[in-house]
């Protein structure tokens, strides 16, 4: 059977055969996607693929209590499968805990559930972490991901988005409030447009504005279209698990989306706006909508014009000293042109600083000056130089009275017209230009390290520093990045082959034709956008796709897998879903509870499948009937997200920060994150909050999200991976982050009263495992620690804990 | 998935043979596959080159004042430009500039080189110089992404990593791909990012722009607070609590690669100090590089770390010129910037092309030679010049290049390309070549399409070669 089959909709429906799955997940590991390249589908056709159709609803199969499982037994059952049993409740505790908040269960917390006998005891805990600030912190990060959240540009010009973080919090605040996730999809499409829009909704559509952007470009009319397909990409995938942005250029090679489709969208979205009107600068500014009171606004002025004065004394600083300088090296130009007879243009700057020693020059200038004179040697008034072969004295009796006399011509021709920049005499006016042409003979380098002495050095940093200190803790005037309505095109042209140069013919603003539920057509207002009308599209229960995309997704983390494994890829190159019926039956219910992701938890998390262990009693029979684990039938061993592995080196050593939200990025917005000066001020080892709230620089995310396979902050994505590589290792090993946490652990229990260092293995145990130590580690542990220093073996002991696998991977 | 029996687990050199894997950049879903993805691999085409080195120019090196004479710029200095400025430039701009350098004939070949770089210019038998080279946009960002990445307005894999997924990499104890001293702005890091390809693609920073060459090294590669001593024994420690875990957990190939990863990363603290430690070069050696002088010092240094990388089969190279300014934009005082920047890299790049020869290594190891785009044969105010994507230099060396000639040029003034244009899709397409590598083939299936380094465009310049 091969992949091209799996496009018919008759076997797409029927419970799946398992020579099929096989297929599937075999040519999923080989690509790295999914199916082969079969051609377009007709929207006719694609009307028929199953995500398309109507999400259906599904009847619960009978033989189970928990819905779920009843979906997924039969499967089981037909190919002589068993579900794996309950994993212990240690495991089961620190499964759910990690799931839901990101962080490790407290010991004590892994006690009271040890204790807790009633048949709802997981339940409780369930409840008790979804109540938890923590699970909007979590889950909150998942979506972060789809949203491509980020706190700089990056892409060509790295400036800050000194307002990003009040969307990251609405996010946060959103999951915690369990927002139905209706309305939290309309809102980040048109939070601005809804009827009572406040400060929160609008801040909502910072999901359009957070992409990367070249803010740089010089073509508007390409930055604009740029932006409409990013808004579009971020927004299909995000929503619909589809690729759309694939039909700018040409109608979508696979799935049933025509180029008339990709531009009936971006008519919206060329309607909406995206940046401050009016900007001239080279650097693009994002959109915002101010909250701010005059009262911030009065003392933002006073905020600016501080800034103002301290950039103007540091440049002041600079230009002074810059001058003085050129005027002492112009009081010398005579010696200049005399020292340059002592080497030729190869010498190297070590070699001529000597000989700028003995004249008392700048070795910088003088190395110019002669590199200068090379390049002038046919110029007349250089050419007489190179005329004196070396003659130290007929150099000084030529230069030495023309630059006198140049001098003393311009000064009274200064009080006589103080406008008058040259001078009339041809013998003289020749010597003036070149002792005052700041790229002349005596070029002062414009770099001050290079020319300023420590001292003048040491203070203009001090000068620059204190700038931009200033600049990087002032406020900014209460913001948010987000979008706003432009100016409404009701159509636009197709731009062949992509390109905005070439308008091909017009479409009206439209929603794709293969995901219409109805053959009425809504009616965009002509003053407005369309966002909100496309917001409530696909936020409505008829969409064959909203409902299942986020189920899918919520399942994949849960799961470390998606029931359709392409998590953004719902069309023709996706994978088709592993059990078509749950995810059907989890999407409806999904709808039905009012779009709450709290209750979906409840009915994934309660389930036997979510509970089962990650080992198997028969684990080789049913890897070879079903070595990928699509039947479900044992939990997968799962390793920690950056974050979580993070926060937990934190926790356990008693130093993670709880507090929540607020603005974490140490730069203002609109400020360089690096403009030309590669120079670091993110500052992420010092931080101690959980890792949400360390900020997101685009281009230069901090070390471990880099190792730990965070996503690019700059594509949706919904599948992070889970690499191994060494530098991971390199980094629990050596960075002074674990180090740190690993002292300060080792510290505490060193401090702590315990009659012997036996209960101080134990306590270290159940900090980082919750668990004792069995026999063999405790003796294991004792060997260690008796040989070197005692503080350093400890530490080195904790280290080796919170490195270890059991530590970093979840069963 | 194969079982570990448990003599296996106990033995941990017979494990380590079992997946002898590179730098460590080993994912998860290859290690299913049973095969490391950085082994060396047969290339389909025949490959001139076995590995590359880019010496990058920051802000955009003039072309008509180094490499592409114009000497109609020096007849019509001061007038108006007789040809139609492109529709979209980055600034404004005046008249028609000469080139404050003069051009002379070198070598066999008698290729012309500007008084800018009298070094490089006795090395002009071996270079092959690309006139007529294009980009698409004229800001820094976005021309660095393209030149980088192949796209200026989508986040993108690097040449780097392409070229390191086509073809593995020759030392499994360093990165096989590598930039020292990278700028971290206008597209920073995804200038040598694997974006969709796998994570083992991706180059490995040593320092950034910002910091010198001598402060250029990996992340964490170095314990500062405990010895070599307690190191050993803590990842005995660690090797045996995860074997115990592994023992405990069945097969799990991720735990079991990640109990590996921590002997790679210990080979590793040695291999990587090792290969950039430059004081085993002798003193002629460092001379040569001009290390001795600090005009010449940081970029020498660069140099000569990037050609004991190449002899140690690092894959991919890139030296960057870039300090806390935007080193080659020189929109105003062109004459200065350039005089300046030309004097830091002449020495080290001669003295680089002559080592590799000296050594056997150009033959099969491409040089390239560079900017993010050239500048306009027309003054931006008195005497700067503006951005240039529409013609430009860049230059190879090595690799069986047709040295001392030139390919394709601009028009008589320097503004567009005009014969043989090279578009960056066409320069990238010619260096996959040059490493036998089919740019059409060299394909990942990623968001529903088959993605290249050369999108869905670009054409080798097959005859540059011999």
């Amino acid at each position: 059977m091969n992949a091209a089959g799996l496009l018919s909709n008759q076997l797409v429906f029927r419970p799946f055969q398992f020579s099929m799955i096989l297929t599937v997940w075999v040519v999923t590991v080989t690509t790295g996607t999914a199916a082969k390249r079969t051609g377009a589908m007709s929207l006719e056709e694609g009307r028929n693929f199953w995500a398309f159709s109507p999400v259906g609803d599904r009847a619960v199969p009978a033989g189970e209590s928990n819905p779920i499982d009843a979906f997924l037994s039969p499967e089981l059952a037909d190919h002589q499968l068993r579900r794996a049993p309950r994993a212990d409740k240690r495991t089961l505790i620190r499964r759910a805990t990690y799931d839901l908040t990101g962080l490790p269960p407290t010991n004590s917390e892994v006690q009271a559930f040890l204790k807790d006998g009633s048949t709802n005891a997981f339940e409780k805990v369930i409840e008790r972490l979804l109540a938890s600030k923590h699970y909007g912190i979590r889950w909150g990060r998942h979506w972060l991901d789809v949203a491509r959240y980020a706190d700089s540009n990056g892409l060509d010009e790295n400036i800050a988005f000194g307002h990003a973080w009040r969307y990251r919090d609405y996010v946060i605040d959103s999951f915690n409030a369990d927002k139905p996730f209706d309305r939290f999809i309309v809102e980040q499409i048109a939070g601005d447009l809804v009827p009572h829009a406040s400060q929160e909704t609008i801040t909502a559509t910072g999901f359009l504005a957070l992409g990367a952007r070249v803010l740089a470009e010089k073509d508007r009319e390409k930055l604009m279209m740029d932006v409409v397909d990013e808004q579009i990409d971020t927004l299909s995938k995000a929503f619909l698990g589809m690729t759309i942005s694939c039909a700018r250029c040409h109608d979508h090679k696979f799935d049933p989306i025509s180029q008339k489709d990709y531009f009936g969208l971006a008519a919206i979205f060329r309607s909406t706006q995206s940046f401050e009107k009016g900007t001239k600068s080279t650097i693009w500014k994002v959109f915002q909508h101010s909250f701010a009171t005059e009262e911030e606004k009065q003392q933002i002025t006073e905020v600016n014009k501080k800034l103002g004065a301290l950039k103007s004394a540091a440049s002041s600083f600079q230009s002074k000293e810059t001058v003085r300088i050129r005027g002492v090296a112009r009081s010398k130009a005579t010696e200049y042109l005399i020292a340059s007879t002592m080497f030729d243009p190869s010498t190297s700057l070590e070699d001529v600083a000597l000989i700028a020693d003995r004249f008392d020059l700048h070795p910088r200038i003088l190395h110019h000056c002669r590199l200068h004179l090379k390049y002038h040697q046919h110029d007349d008034f250089f050419g007489a130089w190179h005329g004196f072969a070396g003659d130290t004295n007929a150099i000084a009796r030529h230069y030495g009275p023309l630059f006198t006399r140049a001098q003393e011509a311009f000064a009274k021709s200064y009080k006589k017209d103080p406008k008058k920049k040259t001078l009339d005499d041809p013998e003289l006016q020749p010597a003036h230009a070149a002792l005052y042409d700041k790229s002349g003979f005596l070029a002062v380098p414009p770099i001050p390290a290079l020319v300023f002495d420590a001292g003048k050095l040491a203070e203009l940093d001090r000068l620059q520093a204190a700038a931009t200190e200033f600049e990087s803790s002032a406020p900014d005037l209460s913001a948010a990045m987000c979008v706003g309505d432009g100016d409404v095109l009701e159509q636009m042209a197709v731009h062949v082959r992509g390109d905005h140069m070439s308008p091909g013919e017009p479409v009206k603003r439209e929603f794709p034709a293969v995901m219409r539920w109805s053959a009425s057509r809504p009616v965009l207002p002509a003053k407005q956008s369309g966002r909100l009308e496309l917001a409530r599209w696909i936020a409505d229960t008829r969409h064959p796709l909203t409902a299942r995309v986020f189920v899918n997704r919520v399942w994949r983390w849960h799961f470390g897998r998606g029931l359709v494994g392409t998590t953004e890829n719902f069309g023709v190159l996706g994978d088709r879903p592993s059990n078509p019926a749950l995810l059907d039956w989890l999407a409806h219910e999904f709808m039905k509870s009012g779009w709450s992701v709290k209750q979906l938890h409840r009915l994934i998390m309660n389930s036997a499948t979510y509970q089962m262990a990650s080992q198997h009693p028969d684990a080789s029979k049913a890897s070879s009937v079903d070595p990928a684990n699509q039947l479900w039938w044992r939990q997968e061993i799962q390793r920690l997200d950056a974050e979580q592995i993070r926060d937990s080196i934190l926790a356990t050593a008693g130093l993670l920060d709880e507090s929540m939200g607020g603005k974490t990025i140490p730069l203002r917005h609109g400020q360089f994150v690096f403009n030309h000066t590669s120079v670091d001020r993110t500052g992420y080892n010092e931080r101690r909050r959980r890792a949400v709230y360390l900020p997101v620089v685009r281009n230069h995310l901090c070390d471990l999200f880099q190792q730990f396979d965070y996503p690019d902050p700059a594509t949706p994505t919904g599948n992070r991976h889970s690499t191994v590589v060494a530098p991971q290792a390199l980094f629990v090993m050596n960075s002074p982050l674990v180090m740190d946490a690993a002292e300060s652990l080792a510290n505490q229990i060193l401090d702590a009263e315990f009659p012997e260092d036996s209960l101080r293995i134990t306590e270290a145990y159940s900090r980082v495992f919750a668990r004792p130590p069995t026999p063999v580690e405790r003796q294991r542990a004792e060997a260690f620690l008796s040989a070197g220093s005692r503080r350093e073996s400890w530490s080195l002991f904790c280290q080796s804990l919170l490195a270890s696998n059991e530590f970093l991977y979840l069963n | 998935m194969s079982s570990c029996t448990s003599t296996e687990l106990l033995n941990r050199r017979q494990l380590l043979q079992r997946s002898a894997v590179g730098f460590g950049h080993l994912a998860f879903t290859a290690m299913l596959a049973q095969a490391n993805p950085l082994a060396p691999k047969q290339t389909p085409l025949r490959a001139r080159a076995k590995r590359v080195v880019f010496l990058f120019m920051k802000g955009g090196p003039s072309h008509v004042d180094t490499f592409d004479p114009k000497p109609l710029l020096d007849r019509d200095h001061g007038k108006k430009p007789p040809f139609d400025l492109p529709r979209v430039t980055f600034a404004q701009q005046g008249n028609l500039l000469r080139s404050p350098w003069t051009f002379q004939q070198y070598g066999q070949s008698g290729l012309p080189v500007s008084s800018l770089f009298p070094n490089v210019a006795q090395c002009a038998d071996d270079l092959c110089v690309l006139r007529s080279v294009h980009g698409t946009n004229p800001s820094h960002g976005g021309a660095l992404l393209k030149l980088h990445t192949g796209s200026d307005n989508f986040i993108r894999p690097s040449m780097g990593a392409w070229v390191v997924y086509g073809l593995g990499t020759e030392n499994q104890n360093l990165p096989a791909f590598i930039t020292i001293c990278p700028t971290l702005a206008h597209g920073g890091v995804n200038n040598w990012g694997a974006q969709f390809l796998p994570a083992h693609c991706q180059g490995t920073p040593l320092g950034n722009a910002s910091l010198a060459a001598t402060q250029a090294t990996v992340k964490n590669i170095r314990n500062h607070r405990i010895d070599p001593w307690n190191q050993r024994r803590q990842l005995d420690l660690i090797a045996a609590m995860n074997r115990d875990h592994l023992r405990a957990n069945g097969s799990n190939q991720a735990l079991l690669g990640r109990l590996n990863s921590f002997e790679l990363a210990y080979r590793m603290q040695t291999s990587m100090p090792d290969a950039q430690d430059i004081s085993k070069e002798s003193q002629a050696t460092h001379r040569l590089y001009g290390i001795n002088d600090p005009v010449t010092e940081d970029f020498g240094r660069q140099c000569l770390m990037a050609r004991r990388f190449l002899e140690r089969g690092v894959r991919f190279v890139q030296v960057t010129h870039s300090d806390s300014y935007v080193q080659w934009d020189q929109h105003s005082n062109l004459y200065h910037g350039h005089t300046k920047n030309a004097a830091e890299v002449d020495k080290p790049i001669a003295g680089f092309l002559r080592d590799l020869k000296a050594r056997g290594l150009l033959d099969d190891t491409l040089v390239m030679w560079g900017g993010e785009f050239g500048r306009t044969p027309t003054a931006q105010g008195t005497n700067g010049r503006d951005h240039n994507p529409h013609g430009f230099t860049l230059w190879f060396a090595g690799a069986g290049v047709k040295g001392g000639t030139a390919y394709g040029s601009t028009d008589d003034y320097g503004y567009y390309a005009q014969e043989d244009k090279m578009h960056v899709h066409d320069l990238h397409a010619t260096m996959l070549y040059a490493m036998g590598l089919e740019h059409t083939e060299l394909t990942f299936r990623h968001a529903g399409r088959d993605h290249r380094l050369t999108d869905v465009h670009g054409d080798p310049a097959a005859s540059i070669f011999t």
